[in-house]
């Protein structure tokens, strides 16, 4: 069964649509990338999943109607990373992982030592050790991201939703911060995560999602489609582009896009 | 260096033994003085100016400004701005156009302190009442429908104004404007001193799910919280302790606003411990500043000009002294 059904979602802001008639599902263990260039309704479909945005169309997630879900039932089963933490007050990296534990935890329950340890291990996975006690504002903007990446990974949600995770962080965290994500995923959990960069999206992702003027273009399975076909598919979303496989030192296959 | 608890715990610690000493000076200082041995010794007198007027007074300035003190600390993590206060729901302004109403019309202390809570509470379910039109429950509608009630107040609280008596009445209305707890006596003290408590120990047990208030609205949703039926509880749970305070004590400026800060600045962090050191904090102010409106001069003198004045250098001291050692 799938994790997430989408079905002919429409959304949009202020009576202009964003989004039309988008459908698909995520299945466990998958990691899907949703490609798209600025506009194309990539942040609006991970709204629309979440509830932040009203919605026309279907989300099924687990079987039921994302709508009919409480904040806090929903929140059970998904975890949600936003492009940027609207976190504004001084909290520790420690504090804002232990939110992840919320919808486990009573109204006026607070975290458990176990939980401080899980805490502190997923900011150790992240690459965040020794820093759990410095300030999140005082943080970069990539350390940031991992953060909420800690802070997802110990919220044992079945369904992640992550908007653009790494896009401020270096290249090599690129790569790190998305195998990170498949490893947390085992075979039961889903992810689905808007990226900028294709090449990434294409070496890191088993299925990706091309979204153009609100509507899903087509979809690309980079383990199975040829690489005429995924190339003509990414030539329809950037324009011109070539798409080769290259092999690097260690004999490890991956694609390059060139321009 | 210590850890945060440890430090959160130091300061905790010596901000009560300050409040303490305080609240001890408080008992003994004003146009009556006490003593230790008079009171010990059984001196009638004495005795029913430390029950009746003494102790109700610095316990007011003791809870009073605790609860100012949290509640600040809600308002401003709630609404993720460092200058919100309950003025931002109307609150302030509602209780004063009921005091002023309380003043021209019902003319007894114990009624104007009733009519500005009334006030207060009217002003604020006002707020509550014209954001809930918007379904959305977006925190920007309730501070614009706070805006709106509090001109609203305003304008009621002038047309009040014009028609008191200027020699009397207006001087009261701006006298109660200022704040004093002179007024403060044991039967005038009700329910309000509870109501502080109750509603500060609300606010503390609630103190989790204010930092998950304080993410964007989407996130908190997604982190599990009902945004819009938490924070009415805070806000409603916040401004019903400030309402107890400012019917009894007139306004009082800046300890809402200036306590949280404190504690932020002291502490770097928004744990439960800022919440308790924010409280305390209020209660220096709040304490310190009826002490000193009491003795500096032979009368009694607006509580608020003693607030602004030891907590606008005190906030000025903090953030200057903190960014040096930055």
């Amino acid at each position: 069964m799938s994790i997430l059904e989408v079905r002919q979602l429409t959304a949009g802001y202020g009576g202009k649509e964003v989004l039309q008639g988008v459908s698909f599902s995520l299945m466990p263990g998958e990691l899907v990338g949703i490609l798209g260039e600025n506009g194309s309704g990539k942040t609006t479909l991970l709204k629309s999943i979440c509830g932040i945005v009203p919605h026309g169309g279907s989300c099924l997630v687990g079987g039921t109607d994302s709508r009919s879900l409480s904040p806090r039932a929903l929140a059970r089963q998904v975890s949600y990373i936003p492009q940027q933490s609207g976190i504004s007050i001084d909290l520790s990296a420690l504090d804002v992982v232990l939110m992840g534990f919320n919808p486990r935890l009573g109204l006026l329950e607070y975290p458990s030592q176990d939980m401080k340890q899980q805490a502190r291990r997923a900011l150790r996975e992240v690459g965040l050790a020794g820093r759990e006690e410095e300030n999140y504002q005082t943080l970069s903007q990539g350390q940031r991201q991992l953060c909420m990446l800690a802070r997802t990974l110990v919220s044992q949600a079945r369904l992640l939703l992550l908007d653009e995770p790494e896009s401020a962080l270096d290249f090599g965290g690129r790569y790190r911060m998305l195998s990170q994500l498949r490893r947390c995923l085992g075979g039961h959990c889903g992810a689905l995560v808007t990226l900028h960069d294709p090449q990434l999206a294409l070496n890191c992702c088993d299925r990706l999602l091309l979204l153009g003027g609100g509507k899903l273009l087509g979809e690309i399975c980079p383990k199975q489609d040829s690489l005429e076909s995924m190339e003509e598919k990414l030539i329809g979303l950037y324009g011109g582009l070539t798409l080769i496989r290259a092999e690097n030192r260690q004999g490890l296959h991956q694609l390059v896009l060139l321009k | 260096m210590a850890s945060p608890t440890v430090k959160a715990k130091r300061n905790a610690l010596a901000a009560g033994g300050l409040l303490l000493l305080l609240a001890a000076i408080g008992l003994l200082v004003g146009r009556y003085p006490l003593t230790f041995q008079g009171l010990l010794a059984g001196d009638a007198m004495q005795r029913q100016v430390f029950f009746q007027l003494r102790l109700p007074r610095v316990g007011v300035g003791v809870i009073g400004g605790f609860a100012l003190g949290v509640s600040g600390f809600a308002f401003q993590t709630v609404f993720r701005n460092p200058l919100a206060s309950p003025d931002i729901v109307g609150v302030s302004s509602g209780a004063s156009a009921g005091a002023a109403a309380g003043i021209l019309f019902l003319g007894s202390s114990a009624a104007v302190t009733a009519s500005a809570f009334l006030g207060a509470l009217t002003a604020v379910a006002a707020a509550l009442a014209l954001s809930a039109l918007d379904r959305s429950g977006k925190k920007s509608t309730i501070v614009l429908s706070g805006i709106a009630v509090h001109a609203l107040a305003q304008t009621a609280l002038m047309c009040l104004k014009l028609t008191a008596d200027p020699e009397r009445e207006l001087a009261s209305i701006e006298y109660w404007m200022m704040g004093s707890l002179s007024d403060i006596s044991a039967h005038r003290l009700g329910g309000n001193l509870f109501l502080c408590l109750a509603c500060s120990g609300i606010l503390f047990a609630l103190h989790r799910q204010m930092l998950l208030l304080s993410a964007e609205e989407g996130e908190a949703r997604m982190l599990g919280v009902s945004v819009g039926k938490m924070r009415l509880v805070v806000l409603i749970t916040a401004t019903l302790a400030v309402s107890a305070v400012v019917s009894l004590t007139g306004l009082v400026s800046f300890v809402g606003l200036l306590a949280p800060h404190g504690a932020r600045l002291l502490n770097r962090n928004n744990r439960p411990g800022t919440l308790l050191l924010s409280g305390i904090l209020g209660g220096i102010l709040l304490c310190g500043a009826d002490i000193l409106a009491r003795s500096v001069t032979a009368g009694e003198l607006p509580v608020s000009i003693f607030t602004s004045l030891l907590g606008a250098p005190a906030l000025l001291y903090l953030v200057v002294g903190r960014r040096k050692e930055a």
